[in-house]
């Protein structure tokens, strides 16, 4: 999904923490509010997962239902969301707070503090709220689902969060590919304005707010948020260093905030059933609902919103169908798109599915896309597919990424039918740890982490097939 | 500028001191102080540095050099190569160096293992796909890439190869006659795309592709449309930007490098000329912040094979039959003696584009001695009737400095192209431009300046409207705070140049620009020897000469056409002391022939009356000899010897005419604008007609002066252009 | 190796350890050795042997205006016709490093070279070309002093440069009203 490649890493676990509260004390005391936010529930919840359907935030995820305002409003979008603008932004912005929301997007940043950073006093800039619909990680299908089939969740959360940050329109980056789903966001739109729920005087709100959707061309790397702002510009799609933050200067060069679909389009459930409700789901600090896409060796692939913490085994089991031929029949599973380290059967068992659930597996929640791999998986070529995959969509600005990926898609090709030497596995990984953390966005980290988790887990598959491969050799000759 | 970057409101680690501070100022409107200043460590060093600074200056400050390839100090951040990666204390990543400003109290190890590891990294995969040709790269020995990878990176490659699939290869551009592409050794510094958009305002370079496709180039196969290519060659860090005409011609270590000063335009741009066994290789430009920073036009850089073509090497006398015939220097010395001698005081003598000073003291003292004062230059500028308008020097100088040019914020250029008579102060205008909100006026023909300016017409009578303040503009400049009027010498060479002269100036002087010490009132001169000549009181224009008809008439490498064989008497005996045979020598009786400007020690000013020597890179061909030897030669022969016998006493003779033409690298302070615009006022006309620059493209660039007019690229660039001019 | 020798050895017990007693000699207790006494001679010296060898301990001082060019035997038209230019050298505008752009060089005016025809190198007549720009001084005081002593004209002919001071910005390539925004990558 877009932002998976805005990894986990660029915040680490243990920062974050630390950062919360100093942060927010330092904007009560410029902005003079007292947006006391509450703190999270101690943990006392033990089981999770089986969501009931009264708790569900987007009820047409498969399209049962029309799409449309009309179908919406029965479903309860839209509603009163008047009065959740008069409510302020301190309202608002505390409601996410409370809410533990942390951006769907694949780096898990808090959505209430990053929203909130736009609350700085104005410069005469405008701000913008750009939503990261450019859905293009391997195996990630939810952004999609809520674009075709509930795209009034999206704006009404783009009205809601532009209120909360101040900002004077939304730009809908959507990808390219997706054709059906741009076309029925353009409907929704169409159809929002002319109910005068967006525009001028949103919802009579005396707030003014423009929704507008722009397409990507189809590039992977215009899932990064400031890559993403780069192409929104008309600019080739090639990401920019931070510092400068895009919430300082952004798309047009003015303070902007990038979020995930989902994470816009959950805004406007939380503000209605309040913080509390959606924080009360999941494990403390990785609490809510979540859209989860299971995808490859089960009996049922399905896109399922479940609550977080769910054990990635009983997720599986419910929704699924479980692993074709039995979960005995597992290899390993991708936990979180495909960025993220493969995680072999063992640690499949004991995985929680949240941040820190994955996180303490080496691994990460990433956006949720689990990508299952049965026994008759040739995992070595599934890594090398990835690899490859990213060597192509490598924008080529930074020496790492652009170099190391394209070194490690030769070294895994080879890998591939075992024409290699044991060295070069440890040679990989040293290369893949070269690329890491050295690059200008996270695209880099991303491409080295598939091969990281190869490593880690199925060396000696590896080794095995380098061994096969010399035998084969030594009996031709 | 966005100094204080807000950025740092959400940046995790150290923020909220900065971020209270930062809004505190945007709240209550006051304007910022000078900015704190913060203390960083740099490898445990404490070093005190204004906020907003990166890690790379904070280091540089204390003299810790950080590796780059992208980085340029001239150029925008781009942050791409990640040469410069660094740890910082508790950053769990590197940071760009480059890109990164630096926070108080961190702590920046430029040596630590990570730090060190970031780099070998980083070098390991620019040489994977680098094509490793260095034997037979231009680059090699001046190679970014080579020394940085003795110095960074492994000794040894990990990069196996067993499909023999190869390294990235990539096809080569042609990009023009000047600049040799080899783009599979290209290590994506986007240095060369900055450049050109940046600073020479041709947004013709740019990526294409992605991944390990990614191209730099044109896309579509164009030239490199400007007069400043060349520079790109200086700023590519490896060998994939070469010099074309130089290729393959020496190695860095075997040529010596000289400095020296250019003179093919009025800048005085500073040079270093490469030279083996005796022969101009190349021209680089050397830094110098008050004039060229450090870019080079494509004429001063390339028309030097000019200087090795079309070459006067022996004196030459004309025989009754008409032709010229080689002489020794002593038949040719005592020929024109006699013809001095004989002309009692009807002698005189026009200065070219391309006289040094002493050529120029000499001359004149041998003159006058004679009891002649018929001394010009061979471009005019406007003289008061009975006085000159040249007496101040004020009048003809670009008065408020090259480097101040971009400090300006509104400029008014009148009758002139300065992106092609001197591409560096272009570059300055296009500066003030881009990074100062500098706003810019032309009145004269429609040219591409390679930045946007307000075009008020071609008219003079324009210029008459904003003299007398009647035009919208002229009370424009009245408000602004650092305004500027640059005029064309060749605009001030016309015939009613006088009223040019006037009526700008007086309206340049009743300007008030906020500090009492800018100076408005800026004249660009096109020849490197003007300025020079004026102050020591050449006058400028032909026109005595003319009315005068001398018997003898010394030419001074004059080769612009002013003086032709119908304005002059039938009987003139012509002498051309000059190094190029061009306009000016088959003209000629007789012609002594001189040096050039990398042939001799010798004093140049330049536009804005900065003297700067030039020294001896080689030594003069055949039989030519320094300029200024050769009058002291004559005069021996004729009988008034000057009294001045080697490079110090004339250098003595100089500073008792003029003392600043010896105060190398100095600029002198001008303070008689009010008195010269007194003088100047006198004769106001009526301005008539439309105003003209004589260079309007750039296949005008190019050849413009005997040297660049000899040059064989010079003339492959003219064609070139006009191919592509053509075609588009 | 050395196991190699000792297995070629013949089996005889003595002579396998007078081996290795001696290697051990050599090998480990070298610094415990004690060493040959260092015999003072001052004993023999008469007195004028002495103080001769009193003047050598002590630093030799050469008398500050002492010019060399008298003695050092460079022909005298490269003494009195010449003159030493004292310059720091410029950056090499093809290269970013600035390491070598610290101390002060000399260099002398520049005469006539040509081919050689032997080999194509590049022949001179002045012996004093090759000390240009290879001869460095930390400050130029050191240099103008080495120009004296040696007789030579001198000329400083640049100055020490100060860097000026950049602001630096990633930021204002993106900036939203600024010139200096960038169009492309």
């Amino acid at each position: 999904m877009a932002l998976a490649i805005k990894r986990l890493s660029s915040i680490p676990k243990q920062q974050l923490a630390i950062l919360a509260v100093p942060v927010s004390h330092k904007y009560q005391n410029i902005q003079v509010r007292h947006a006391q936010v509450s703190a999270p529930p101690p943990q006392t919840k033990t089981k999770f997962g089986g969501l009931s359907d009264q708790d569900r935030i987007f009820t047409n995820l498969y399209g049962r239902h029309d799409w449309r305002l009309k179908g919406a409003l029965k479903r309860g979008d839209w509603y009163k969301t008047k009065e959740i603008l008069d409510k302020g932004v301190d309202w608002i912005l505390n409601e996410m707070k409370a809410s533990g929301l942390r951006g769907r997007g694949g780096a898990g940043f808090p959505t209430g503090m990053k929203w909130s950073f736009m609350n700085k006093p104005s410069d005469g800039r405008p701000k913008y709220l750009v939503v990261n619909a450019d859905e293009g990680e391997p195996g990630t299908c939810k952004d999609r689902e809520i674009m075709r089939h509930d795209p009034h969740k999206l704006i009404e959360g783009c009205l809601i969060a532009g209120k909360a940050m101040g900002a004077r329109a939304a730009y809908i980056y959507i990808r390219g590919e997706f054709y059906n789903e741009a076309s029925n966001m353009q409907i929704a739109i169409a159809e929002a304005y002319q109910a005068g729920l967006i525009g001028k005087n949103a919802c009579n709100s005396g707030y003014d707010f423009d929704v507008f959707m722009h397409r990507g061309a189809g590039a992977y790397i215009c899932g990064e948020e400031t890559a993403l702002i780069e192409s929104l510009e008309g600019k080739q799609g090639k990401p920019r260093l931070k510092p400068p933050f895009p919430a300082d200067v952004g798309v047009f060069g003015c303070p902007t905030t990038v979020s995930n679909v989902e994470t816009v389009a959950v805004a406007p459930t939380i503000c209605r059933r309040g913080g509390i409700w959606f924080a009360g789901f999941g494990r403390t600090r990785n609490s809510g609902t979540k859209l989860f896409n299971i995808s490859g060796h089960v009996n049922n692939p399905c896109t399922v919103e479940e609550e977080m913490s769910i054990p990635l085994k009983e997720l599986i089991e419910r929704h699924c169908g479980g692993v074709r031929g039995g979960w005995d029949n597992l290899l390993g599973i991708i936990p979180g798109g495909s960025s993220t380290p493969i995680i072999p059967k063992d640690v499949c068992a004991e995985a929680l599915m949240d941040f820190d659930g994955l996180v303490a597996c080496q691994t990460s929640l990433g956006t949720a896309a689990i990508i299952v791999m049965d026994k008759s998986t040739d995992v070595i070529k599934a890594i090398a597919r990835l690899i490859s995959f990213y060597k192509h969509e490598s924008c080529g600005q930074c020496t790492p990424c652009r170099e190391g990926v394209s070194w490690m898609n030769k070294i895994m090709t080879r890998f591939v039918s075992g024409n290699a030497r044991p060295e070069e596995i440890d040679m990989l990984w040293e290369v893949s740890k070269q690329i890491e953390g050295h690059s200008i966005c996270a695209l880099g980290d991303g491409a080295a982490w598939p091969v990281q988790g190869l490593i880690r887990h199925f060396r000696p598959v590896i080794e095995k097939r380098m061994k096969d491969f010399e035998q084969r050799e030594a009996l031709k000759n | 500028m966005l100094r204080v970057p807000l950025t740092r409101a959400i940046c995790l680690t150290h923020s909220s001191r900065v971020l209270v501070t930062a809004s505190a100022r945007l709240q209550s409107n006051i304007p910022a102080k000078a900015p704190e200043k913060v203390e960083v460590f740099i490898d445990d060093q404490p070093v005190m540095v204004a906020p907003g600074t990166t890690v790379l200056q904070a280091a540089a400050q204390i003299g810790v050099e950080i590796p780059r390839f992208c980085y340029h100090e001239r150029l925008a951040v781009a942050g791409n190569c990640r040469m410069c990666l660094v740890e910082v204390e508790k950053s769990p990543k590197p940071v760009a160096a480059c890109a990164m400003p630096v926070m108080k109290g961190w702590r920046i190890k430029t040596n630590s293992e990570m730090t060190r590891k970031a780099r070998e990294g980083v070098m390991e995969f620019l040489l994977a796909n680098h094509p490793l040709d260095c034997p037979i790269c231009d680059q090699g020995g001046e190679c970014d890439l080579q020394d940085q990878a003795m110095v960074f990176g492994s000794d040894r490659s990990r990069f196996t190869d067993i499909d023999h699939a190869g390294k990235r290869a990539v096809e080569d551009k042609d990009i023009g006659p000047l600049v040799k592409t080899i783009m599979t050794r290209c290590i994506h510094c986007t240095r060369c795309i900055r450049f050109a958009s940046e600073i020479a305002g041709v947004d013709d370079f740019g990526t294409t592709g992605r991944g390990n496709e990614m191209q730099v180039g044109t896309y579509v196969e164009k030239l490199f449309l400007t007069e400043l290519s060349g520079n790109v060659i200086d700023l590519c860090p490896v060998g994939a930007l070469t010099n074309k005409p130089y290729s393959f011609s020496a190695r860095p270590w075997e040529v010596r490098k000289i400095d020296s000063i250019d003179v093919l335009d009025a800048l005085g741009s500073n040079i270093v000329v490469s030279t083996r066994t005796g022969e101009v290789l190349r021209i680089l430009p050397r830094e110098n912040e008050d004039i060229n920073e450090e870019w080079l036009s494509d004429k001063s850089r390339f028309a030097c094979d000019g200087l090795k073509r079309q070459r006067l090497i022996t004196p030459m006398l004309r025989k009754p039959n008409g032709e010229l015939e080689a002489v020794e220097w002593e038949t040719a010395l005592i020929g024109v003696a006699q013809a001095v001698q004989n002309a009692g005081d009807k002698v005189a003598a026009v200065a070219g584009s391309l006289v040094d000073a002493e050529q120029l003291i000499a001359v004149k003292d041998l003159l006058n001695r004679l009891g002649s004062e018929l001394l010009c230059t061979e471009q005019k500028f406007p003289t008061a009737d009975g006085t000159s308008g040249t007496d101040f020097r004020s009048n003809y100088l670009l008065n408020s400095s090259i480097a101040a040019c971009e400090e300006a914020d509104l400029v008014l250029l009148v009758g002139t192209n300065p992106r092609y008579e001197a591409p560096l102060l272009n570059t300055r205008l296009r500066k003030g431009y881009v990074h100062k909100e500098q706003d810019i006026a032309l009145i004269g023909p429609k040219v591409d300046l390679s930045y946007r300016y307000e075009h008020l017409g071609n008219s003079s009578s324009i210029v008459q409207d904003i003299a007398s303040g009647k035009h919208p503009f002229a009370q424009r400049l009245k408000s602004a705070k650092r305004p500027l009027v640059i005029v064309g010498a060749n605009a001030l060479s016309r015939s009613d140049g006088k009223a040019f002269l006037a009526g700008l100036h007086s309206f340049a002087n009743q300007l008030t620009p906020e500090d009492k010490n800018w100076k408005v009132w800026n004249v660009l001169q096109t020849n490197a020897s003007q300025v020079a000549a004026l102050d020591m009181g050449y006058k400028a224009g032909v026109e005595e000469i003319v009315a005068a008809g001398p018997k003898v008439l010394f030419l001074l490498g004059a080769d612009g056409g002013a003086i032709n064989k119908d304005n002059i008497p039938k009987d003139c005996f012509v002498v051309y002391l000059g190094h190029h045979g061009d306009n000016g020598a088959p003209l000629a009786h007789a012609i002594l022939p001189g040096a050039a400007y990398t042939e001799k020690q010798a004093t140049y000013v330049n536009t804005e009356g900065r003297a700067q020597q030039t020294l001896v890179a080689i030594t003069p061909p055949g039989m030519a000899r320094d300029d200024w030897k050769i009058i002291r030669a004559l005069s021996e022969v004729i009988g008034t010897s000057l009294p001045y016998d080697n490079l110090d006493e004339i250098r003595d003779r100089l500073e008792d005419v003029a003392p600043h033409l010896v105060r190398y690298g100095r600029l002198e302070e001008n303070n008689f604008y009010a008195q010269a615009a007194q003088l100047a006022k006198l004769q106001a006309s009526s301005l008539q007609g439309d105003i003209d620059v004589k260079q309007r493209t750039l296949a005008d660039f190019f050849m413009t002066d005997s040297i660049s007019r000899a040059s064989p690229t010079m003339a492959k660039c003219v064609q070139a252009v006009k191919k592509a001019q053509a075609t588009a | 190796m050395m196991a190699g020798m000792l297995r070629r050895l013949p089996k005889s017990v003595v002579s396998l350890k007078w081996y290795q007693n001696s290697v051990s000699a050599y090998s480990s207790d070298a610094l415990k050795q004690k060493e040959a006494p260092i015999v003072d001679n001052s004993v023999i010296l008469d007195d004028k042997e002495m103080k001769e060898r009193e003047k050598l301990t002590h630093l030799v001082n050469l008398p500050k205006e002492k010019t060399l060019a008298s003695i050092n035997g460079v022909p005298e038209e490269h003494v009195k016709d010449r003159r030493v230019r004292i310059f720091i050298p410029a950056k090499n505008a093809m290269q970013s490093g600035t390491n070598n752009l610290n101390t002060w060089r000399i260099e002398f005016d520049n005469r006539e070279r040509w081919e050689n025809p032997l080999m194509g190198w590049s022949s001179s007549a002045d012996p004093l070309s090759n000390m240009s720009g290879v001869v460095e001084f930390n400050t130029k005081e050191e240099a103008i002093n080495h120009c004296e002593k040696n007789g030579w004209k001198w000329l400083v002919s640049s100055e020490e440069r100060k860097k000026k001071e950049r602001v630096k910005n990633y930021g204002v390539n993106f900036s939203w009203d600024k010139r200096t925004r960038v169009s492309t990558k």
